[in-house]
This record gives C-alpha cells, sequence and structure tokens, in this order.
C-alpha cells in the first residue's frame, strides 16, 4: 500500500506508557515549568488505554517515586498494601523450607505492593494534568530516521483498519508520522521499535540481553486468608518445579480487598524444549504450601510478560542523534532485587533531565544526550545496576557454580569471581529434544476457577484483537517450524506461549505437519520473539488498542 | 444541520462483570469504560450524514460521572463538534425515564434537525431512552435503523423487522435508534484525538438545567437484584469402540437417564 501518511509535530514523544516513560514526561513537564518552557509532549501506548498492558509484580521501591512526586500519597498513589515482613522459601517437591536470612536484596519492608496497571494509570492522570498528551491506542510501528544522518525524528504509527489479506478496509485509517526533536523508547522487555532500533544503529550491549517470563495472576481469597494473620505479606520461593539449575521462581504478595498477586518466572536461558512455563507456574500453584495458601480462592486476572534481567552489560548504548532508550526495554533492571519499576522511573527521569537541558541548547545530537547514561551511571540507579551486573550471568550457572558466584558477588559488591561473567543468548540455549511429546499435565487440574488452563488465562486477561487484521506475528518462513525445528525441538514454541498462539497441525490424511497461528490470543509478552530457536518468529504490533486489558496487571 | 447524539458510557463488553455487595447494581472499581457500541453507529451516522450534508453540527450529549467525558472525548475525535455531559450525583438513582427526561431537557435548549440514539445501552438493556426522548419532544420516532436518507426536510429509515425491512419515512425533526449493520464507525485518529481536546465540552448539574434534583432523579422504577445466569452443567461424552457403540449408547442413555425418547 502506498499511502499518505499525515504528519503531526511535537517537542519530545515518549513511546509506551508504562513507568519510565510516564516518570520521564512528569519530569520533563516539572522542570519545563520551573523554566518557563512551553512544550508539547506526548505519550504514545499500544494499550487500549494506560496500564493494559503492564504487568509486573509488583513490589516498588518507592525511592524514585519520592523524588518525582514527593507528596505521592497525597496525591492519591494507589498503594494496595504495606510490606510488613518478607518470608523466603526453598519448595522441594512437598515441602515448604523458611529460609532463615532474607538476601538483603530482597528486603523489602516498608515498600509498596502496587498494581502497576493502577499505578500506571495513576501517573498517566498526573502528566496529563500537566499538560502530556496521553495516547492509548496508538503502537508505534516504525522508527523514523532523518535519511541523511541517521538521526532518529520519530514513529510512525501503526495503520488501523487493515485486513487480514493487507488492503484497507472501509474504515482505513493510515499511521501518522510523530516527528519529534527526541524520541523516548520505553517500550518494555523486548520492545519492538527498541530491537530495531538496535540492531540498526548497532548500539547493542556488550552481552546479550536474557530474559525471564512471568506469568502472574490476581487471585480474590475468601475473608479468613493466610495474609489476614501471617506476619510477612512478600513472599518468594526458589526450588520446585523448576529446581535448582534453571533460574525463576515464585512470589506472592498480599494486595487490597482480600486479593493477591501470585506469579511465576522462568528464565528463557532454559535448555529443555519440553519445557512449559506456564506448566511451571502452575506446578508452583498445586504445591501444597502454595495451594493451602491460596485455597478457596478465585482467579479474576492472569497475565504474562517477559522481563529483561541481564542488567548492566546487556544495556545498550542509551542515546543517539534524536533519541534515548529508558526503562526495562533497555535492560534497565535490579536483577538481584527483582525489581524493575523504580529503576524504569529513575531512567525516565534523567532522560527528561537531559532533554531539557537539551532542549535549552538547541542541541539534540548524541553529544548533549550522551548526558544522560553519564547522568545515570553517577546516581544511586548507575551504582545499583552496576552492583548487580554479573547477577543473571552466575544464576545461569548450574549448581554448584552458581552459588559460588552468587556467594562471591554478594560479598564484593557485585564483582564477583569474575567480572563480565558472559552471558548466553535465549535462543541459542535450547538442546534438541530427547524422545516424543513431553509430558504434560492432566488437563483434569485445571477446576476453571482457581486453577486455569492457557485458553482461560487468556480470556482472564481480557485481551481482545480485532480478528480481521494481518497476523502480528511474522513467521519468516513457516516451513522451518514443521521441518528443522520440529524435528530438533518438537516445536518448542506451542510450549512457551502462555497464551496458544502456537499451534502444529496434523493434517489426518496426509500426516503433513502445518503451523496454525492463533495471533488473536497473544498476551504480548513476547517469549517467542526471544526464545525461538531459528530467530524464525518476529513479534510486531498489531492494531493500536489491541492486546491484553490488563485492570490490575 | 444540527444533529444530537445521544451517547452513554458503558462497561466495555469484554469487562468481567461483578455484582457488588449490594446485589443491585455492579462493581466498577476495576472497569473499562466505552462507548456503548449502538451509540457509536449513532456518532458515525451523525458524522457521515454531517459530511454527505456539506455541514452541520453534531453535538453529543450524555449524563453520567465525570469519566464520561472520556466517551464523549473519543466521540469528538471521531470528528463530532461539541459535548454536553449532564453530571450530577443525583443522576446516579435514576431510571431510563428520568435519564430520558434529562436529556431532552439538554436537548431542548439546543437546536436540533435531528436526534440519532442507540436502539439501547449494552449495560443496563433498556431499549427505552430514544423513544422516551421522542415522546417527551413530542417528534417522530423510528427504531432498530439500518439505513437512512435525508431529502426535502424529510428522513427516510429502513427498519429491520422480523424477517425483513420495513422502509419509514417521516418529517424531520425526528429521532431515529441504530441498528448493527448501519456503519461500521471510523477509528479516532490520532490529529482528530489532538483537535478533540480543543473542543467545547459543556458540564452541566441538573440545577443548571433548571430542574429539580429530587423531582427529576427520584426513579419510578427500582432494581431490586441483579442474577448471573445459572451455570451450565458439564456435558457427557459417550464413550464407545465403533460407532456403533456410541450410537446404541447415546440412544440408552437419551432413554433412561435424560428420558426424552
Amino acid at each position: 500500500m502506498n499511502t499518505e501518511h499525515e504528519s503531526m509535530e511535537v517537542d519530545v514523544l515518549f513511546v509506551g506508557g508504562g513507568p519510565a516513560g510516564l516518570a520521564g514526561a512528569i519530569r520533563l513537564m516539572q522542570k519545563a515549568a520551573e523554566t518557563g518552557m512551553n512544550l508539547e509532549v506526548a505519550v504514545i501506548e499500544k494499550g487500549a488505554e494506560i496500564g493494559a498492558h503492564s504487568l509486573s509484580g509488583a513490589i516498588m521501591n518507592p525511592i524514585a517515586l519520592k523524588e518525582l512526586i514527593p507528596d505521592f500519597a497525597s496525591q492519591g498513589c494507589p498503594i494496595e498494601t504495606t510490606v510488613r515482613d518478607d518470608e523466603f522459601y526453598f519448595l522441594t517437591a512437598d515441602r515448604a523450607l523458611r529460609v532463615p536470612m532474607t538476601p538483603s536484596y530482597l528486603e523489602n519492608q516498608g515498600y509498596a505492593v502496587i498494581s502497576l496497571s493502577r499505578f500506571c494509570r495513576w501517573l498517566a492522570e498526573i502528566a496529563e494534568g500537566m499538560g502530556v498528551s496521553i495516547l492509548p491506542g496508538f503502537a508505534g510501528k516504525e522508527v523514523l530516521y532523518d535519511p541523511q544522518t541517521s538521526a532518529v525524528i520519530g514513529v510512525r504509527t501503526g495503520d488501523k483498519g487493515v485486513g487480514k489479506d493487507g488492503t484497507p478496509r472501509g474504515n482505513y485509517e493510515p499511521g501518522v508520522d510523530i516527528l519529534a526533536k527526541v524520541t523516548v523508547f520505553g517500550e518494555g522487555a523486548r520492545g519492538s521499535l527498541t530491537k530495531e532500533l538496535t540492531r540498526k544503529l548497532h548500539i547493542q550491549g556488550l552481552m546479550p540481553e536474557v530474559f525471564e517470563t512471568g506469568i502472574r495472576e490476581v487471585i480474590e481469597l475468601p475473608e479468613d486468608h493466610y495474609f489476614t494473620t501471617s506476619f510477612g505479606n512478600d513472599l518468594h520461593f526458589l526450588g520446585y518445579p523448576l529446581g535448582l539449575d534453571i533460574p525463576g521462581g515464585g512470589f506472592i504478595y498480599e494486595m487490597k480487598d482480600n486479593q493477591i498477586a501470585l506469579g511465576y518466572l522462568t528464565a528463557l536461558s532454559y535448555s529443555d524444549p519440553s519445557l512449559d512455563p506456564y506448566e511451571a507456574f502452575i506446578r508452583f500453584k498445586r504445591h501444597p504450601f502454595v495451594s493451602r495458601i491460596i485455597a478457596g480462592g478465585k482467579v479474576i486476572e492472569q497475565g504474562a510478560r517477559t522481563v529483561s534481567v541481564g542488567g548492566w552489560h546487556t544495556m545498550p548504548q542509551l542515546a543517539v542523534d534524536g533519541g534515548l532508550l529508558v526503562g526495562a526495554g533497555a535492560a534497565i533492571h535490579h536483577a538481584p532485587a527483582l525489581k524493575g519499576i523504580h529503576t524504569g522511573m529513575k531512567s525516565g527521569m534523567l532522560a527528561a533531565e537531559t532533554i531539557h537541558t537539551a532542549l535549552e541548547l538547541g542541541d539534540f545530537s548524541q553529544k548533549t544526550l550522551g548526558r544522560y547514561p553519564e547522568m545515570l551511571k553517577e546516581s544511586w540507579l548507575g551504582r545499583e545496576l552496576y552492583e548487580g551486573r554479573n547477577f543473571s550471568a552466575a544464576l545461569a550457572k548450574k549448581m554448584p557454580a552458581r552459588f559460588i558466584h552468587l556467594a562471591a558477588q554478594y560479598l564484593n559488591a557485585g564483582k564477583g569471581i569474575r567480572d563480565m561473567l558472559p552471558l548466553e543468548a535465549d535462543c541459542k540455549t535450547l538442546k534438541p529434544a530427547k524422545g516424543g511429546i513431553p509430558d504434560t499435565l492432566d488437563s483434569k487440574c485445571y477446576d476453571g476457577v482457581l486453577v486455569v488452563d492457557k485458553l482461560t488465562g487468556v480470556y482472564l486477561s481480557k485481551t481482545l484483537h480485532r480478528e480481521d487484521q494481518p497476523s502480528h506475528i511474522v513467521v519468516g518462513d513457516p516451513e522451518i517450524c514443521i521441518t528443522r525445528c520440529y524435528d530438533m525441538y518438537r516445536s518448542p514454541c506451542t510450549r512457551f506461549c502462555p497464551g496458544n498462539v502456537y499451534e502444529i497441525h496434523v493434517d489426518e490424511v496426509t500426516s503433513r505437519r502445518e503451523l496454525k497461528l492463533n495471533p488473536s490470543n497473544c498476551l504480548h509478552c513476547k517469549t517467542c520473539d526471544i526464545k525461538d530457536p531459528f530467530g524464525n518468529v518476529t513479534w510486531t504490533c498489531p492494531e493500536g488498542g489491541d492486546g491484553p486489558g490488563y485492570r490490575r496487571g | 444541520m444540527n444533529i444530537i447524539v445521544l451517547l452513554k458510557q458503558v462497561p466495555s463488553t469484554e469487562t468481567m462483570i461483578q455484582i457488588a455487595g449490594d446485589g443491585r447494581s455492579v462493581k466498577t472499581d476495576d472497569v473499562s469504560w466505552i462507548i456503548s457500541p449502538y451509540d457509536e453507529f449513532a456518532v458515525e451516522e451523525a458524522l457521515r450524514i454531517k459530511e454527505k450534508q456539506k455541514g452541520g453540527i453534531v453535538t453529543i450529549v450524555s449524563v453520567g460521572g465525570a469519566k464520561a467525558a472520556e466517551a464523549i472525548r473519543t466521540a469528538l475525535a471521531m470528528g463530532a463538534d461539541k459535548g454536553i455531559l449532564v453530571n450530577d450525583p443525583a443522576t446516579a438513582g435514576c431510571d431510563g425515564l428520568g435519564i430520558a427526561r434529562i436529556l431532552s431537557t439538554v436537548v431542548q435548549s439546543l437546536p436540533f434537525d435531528l436526534i440519532i440514539a442507540g436502539q439501547r445501552a449494552v449495560d443496563d438493556e433498556n431499549f427505552l431512552v430514544g423513544a422516551a426522548v421522542a415522546e417527551f419532544l413530542k417528534i417522530p420516532f423510528m427504531s432498530l435503523v439500518i439505513q437512512e436518507e435525508i431529502a426535502d426536510g424529510k428522513i427516510t429509515c429502513h427498519r429491520t423487522i422480523e424477517g425483513g425491512t420495513a422502509v419509514v419515512s417521516s418529517p424531520l425533526p425526528a429521532l431515529f435508534t441504530t441498528q448493527r449493520g448501519l456503519n461500521e464507525p471510523r477509528y479516532t485518529s490520532l490529529p482528530g484525538v489532538m483537535k478533540a481536546k480543543k473542543k467545547p465540552l459543556d458540564i452541566k448539574t441538573l440545577t443548571d438545567l433548571g430542574l429539580d434534583p429530587a423531582i427529576a432523579a427520584t426513579p419510578l422504577m427500582q432494581v431490586i437484584s441483579l442474577k448471573f445466569p445459572e451455570k451450565r452443567k458439564a456435558g457427557k461424552i459417550i464413550d464407545g469402540a465403533t460407532l456403533a457403540d456410541k450410537a446404541a449408547m447415546l440412544a440408552k442413555v437419551l432413554h433412561e437417564e435424560a428420558k426424552v425418547i
């Protein structure tokens, strides 16, 4: 299609309405107000509303929030509960052993349990009140570059009203070129534009980014539940079902109104292609200790999202001509503490301060914008990220090397035994499948209320995609899926995808296998784009406004 | 041509509805809100008429809380010209007739040639407001419209009826309600959203409209309780080695258990 794209100019464009982008937009408006600067600032968000695609545990270290909005409590910041105490367990197949000492990184007393969806909606209201244009339902589809200098000059939003076959429908609405002096990418882990940008401009980090896939639920419990009498209301779990060789673990946090957040993360560095992170999550829920806590409950929301956990050495170059990278999309995450909200916010705020300087100087080149990574390095954020620099690489080691590396890092401020402990990209870690179809959980374990299967989970994520649109999951060569990938790994996509987007069908007559995609089920977690061993899957944004509809994500 | 669209903000159709503690209302804390889909058809049709007539003003009128302003903004982003929201806490307990009375009071203060409304709101499913507003305004009313033409001060509407369509006509001003199939609503464009921020949206209370909250908002009908449909029982799968076995088993079960043959 050769379409005319209208263009629209703003001073600063934030791509992605998560905590990093929103904190950045607020900080920028604060600085502009202090200096009497009149700015046009916009935030685009692919979800139907702000928060619709925001998913996290979440325990928030309020350090960045206190800097951004010191009177956050009186401004109505939606905090679920405050962490009273931490409980840290090691799970065997049938027992839970309380670990007597919680690692200092995981001491969360006084921190806030939040729903990231709610929190982001609140931040967006504040930003909007300061004059920021909050534009949910618009997905960034393409980065716009200056043809001469390759400087980032903005983003083209996705077309709407395109049919499955790629032809415009009656209500076709072409995307718009949003041109900005500075474009800030805060798309979250494995952002599609960030991926494109870092590859095109060759600004990837020293090591490949590595990820974990988290599946999380909000469960409503009966009035009288574990947390009404427990000392701790922030529970972390290691061990069963992943064991000690695959990084990952579970959490349960107390929320408001007899609700809890329960989740399980599986590192995508796993090597066994028969592993299914969703089943690991279900096995965790069915562990006797966990089942007792959630007995009588009902799942009211479910979601899945990848987390970029590699940290410091995997961070891309954060500033280019006309563009900045913030938050989880730039691997800005405090891995040992399992936290990315305060780090994302702080990165957005530092980016905003740099942009403010750039606006005063009228220079948006990398030279000026490069102050942002400098400031980041010198701030508490830089110190935190640097200290966790080798954590994920140590976790990726098998036992007992893992504990030795971790213990050394714990004792010498992150340096460990070997600094710059190498990481391997998640798409390279699968080993060939040993047998045929792996064991799966008995479908009878799903009761549809407290333990739900993948498709019920998709329903509970309130995911919706307009059916008549081109697939946003782009499979380069479907032949690879049914030949090389099936032969070697038995189609791991059918397991690692928590939304059942991928199915392999076998024709009854010809016995020919065929890949069937259900892109409407997609939870936008991006696991496929990361873990696919052949780099055959590319995740792109569907029509703006489509995808999950998290309210308590 | 002055066109008025009556619009209601409702919980989005994919929201998981939970009944509130009072048993008579739904929990609204974690609900996402949309324009009632039939009202969206109304907005689209108003814009198409305006485009076809090469002029006119499309005014959106709604009754609701502060949040309902977002629904009006969406309609403005689609291309409507201005909005009026009656936001008065007293309207929370209103029934359909009360809402219709308030809407018709607003409309009376405006010039209008045509009013378009959704056939019903997809939350309370009263099928009432459009007809009642027409009655209060003493103008012709046509429901379930899938096609319309305007010419010489008259509107001709195609209405869906059981098994077919009826073609009806009336002088303007008139009010019609929408049926699925009338049109496919447009997307809100990014420039449209930016322009909508600057379009006028008046917020009014009942007193502003000259209505006495104690009278205007007192419902004649009250909701006693809300209930979910009964859960369907799990089905039964008939097992058997061959098709003939399965058929025999099915016949047996239908005869002995279900007692229908």
